[in-house]
């Protein structure tokens, strides 16, 4: 299974490099929605609306990003996966392709945001932690919400039905805790973060394990 | 002089606790409980709610005819 | 009418409910005043929602497992009740936080969480409503649903207890436990949740005998 999830990781990252469309895609998106919020606020200095844009933004962006995951491939692709590689296998990959493509878009995102809006980040490292441990929880939920809605009918929309209301919780946690990372509190107070992040990372990423199987069959 | 500013010292001290004394008195519907009137607020309530129930059963009960009508 | 026990108990539990919630004796609180008889009608929402939902749990992962219609069909009308449930719950909890908290809506984790809450399961209709195959609704549904009850978890039970909260016995607020514990309370609180438990699953029952005559008849 390892030699599968191996193999199929490669080919993901191989069909972007040879592509580039997800990637570049997403780049214009993130900066030309900095660039319009540059252009209505010029800068923002309030902490709270700085935190909860970025994170919008990102949210937005992510969702974009994602929802492809499963339906750029072709019936009959996916009938080929069936019968030659494990399920989970496939869901795995998925998501460790989607969490090293959300957390790049998170970082060039970050560098032009602080450019045109401001920067007022007190602890970077603790923002940073944050902001890898975010995009691997979009890329996890949302990769199992991108299987469930291309099972049930290829429409977008129903993608950010589907993914809004869950995301909910992973996107409170995580604005709290970047939050306090931009006020620069003290590490005791936001470890608790982290660990809840961690928590609902691993859940998400066991159940998709377990139940992608039965998403599969037809 | 001593003892006159120790006793409005004390005096100062108790009329300070008389606010307490007053907060204590958490207000309930004491008066509805002792005038009756709170069991017509429960009446009106379990007729309601009996209300309520009978309808369902009476429902519940249609739902079984049809069944057995089907079954027929 | 079949089974008839329990309807008889759910029943008992609600009269008793009705008049004792009035009649029982309550520990007198300074804000809450006699609005902690609330407690049996606002709180057991929830409570009934919870056990609903559970109910709603078991029988997507039986339908993963084994997947007859009956379990989704038994999935299905079980989350409906619970959003029912649910939206009075909100609705009650609304006219309780403008007597006591002094607005109609707080920015309140536990009161966001039980809007979450509501959304995911709207949601969750949503996508059963967008799938025509009945046995892929099942097991799309299902998985659908046991994702988005884990998440819920984590929003109505974790998150709470990590921020400030005007609920009782969260952020600092002092806890349920120091009056729940008071067996006057309990003494109508539990019956008063298995008795509205009981109301739910009794209209559940109805619809879902109503489901089955309307199957039977286009057959």
């Amino acid at each position: 299974m390892f030699n599968e999830l191996w193999f199929l990781i490669q080919k993901e990252f191989r069909l972007e490099w040879r592509q580039k469309t997800m990637l570049t895609g997403m780049l214009i998106y993130v900066i030309s929605t900095v660039f319009i919020c540059y252009m209505t606020f010029k800068r923002i200095i309030d902490v709270p609306t700085w935190n909860a844009l970025f994170w919008i933004i990102m949210v937005f962006a992510a969702i974009n990003a994602v929802a492809r995951s499963f339906m750029q491939e072709s019936r009959g692709i996916q009938l080929y996966y069936y019968t030659m590689v494990h399920p989970a296998a496939v869901i795995l990959s998925k998501i460790i392709y989607n969490a090293a493509l959300l957390i790049s878009v998170a970082l060039i995102h970050l560098l032009f945001y602080s450019l045109f809006l401001g920067n007022e980040i007190q602890d970077m490292t603790m923002f940073l932690i944050g902001l890898l441990l975010g995009s691997t929880g979009l890329a996890a939920t949302l990769t199992l919400v991108s299987a469930i809605a291309s099972r049930a009918s290829n429409s977008p929309s129903l993608m950010a039905i589907l993914s809004f209301p869950i995301l909910i919780p992973l996107l409170m946690t995580i604005i709290r805790f970047s939050r306090n990372a931009i006020d620069g509190i003290d590490w005791v107070m936001n470890a608790s973060y982290v660990y809840v992040l961690l928590a609902l990372i691993g859940m998400v990423v066991t159940l998709s394990y377990l139940l992608f199987p039965y998403l599969w069959k037809d | 002089m001593q003892t006159k500013k120790l006793f409005s010292l004390l005096l100062v001290m108790i009329l300070s606790t008389l606010p307490g004394f007053a907060q204590d008195q958490i207000e309930m519907a004491d008066l509805m409980r002792s005038n009756g009137k709170i069991y017509v607020v429960v009446a009106v309530a379990a007729t309601v709610m009996l209300g309520l129930i009978i309808y369902l059963i009476s429902i519940d009960r249609k739902v079984s005819s049809i069944e057995k009508k089907l079954k027929k | 009418m079949k089974n008839i026990w329990w309807k008889a108990v759910c029943i008992i539990l609600l009269m008793y409910t009705v008049t004792m919630g009035f009649l029982g004796d309550v520990p007198a609180m300074a804000i809450l005043n006699e609005s902690i008889r609330n407690l049996y009608f606002h709180v057991t929402m929830w409570f009934a929602m919870m056990i609903l939902l559970m109910v709603n749990l078991y029988n997507s992962i039986k339908y993963l497992g084994d997947p007859v219609l009956r379990t989704d069909e038994i999935a299905e009308e079980s989350s409906r009740m619970a959003m029912v449930l649910g939206i009075l719950g909100l609705l009650t909890g609304m006219v309780w936080a403008k007597y006591t908290w002094g607005a109609w809506w707080v920015n309140d984790v536990q009161l966001n969480g039980a809007a979450g809450t509501m959304l995911v399961y709207a949601a969750y209709f949503i996508l059963r409503n967008s799938i025509e195959d009945e046995q892929k609704r099942g097991r799309i549904a299902a998985v659908y649903s046991i994702f988005a009850f884990a998440m819920m978890i984590v929003f109505i039970i974790i998150l709470p207890r990590m921020g400030d909260s005007l609920h009782p016995g969260k952020g600092g607020n002092p806890g349920f436990s120091s009056y729940d514990l008071d067996h006057r309370l309990r003494l109508v609180f539990y019956p008063a949740v298995i008795g509205w438990t009981l109301l739910g699953v009794w209209i559940m029952n109805i619809r879902l005998r109503i489901r089955t005559i309307n199957k039977s008849l286009e057959s």
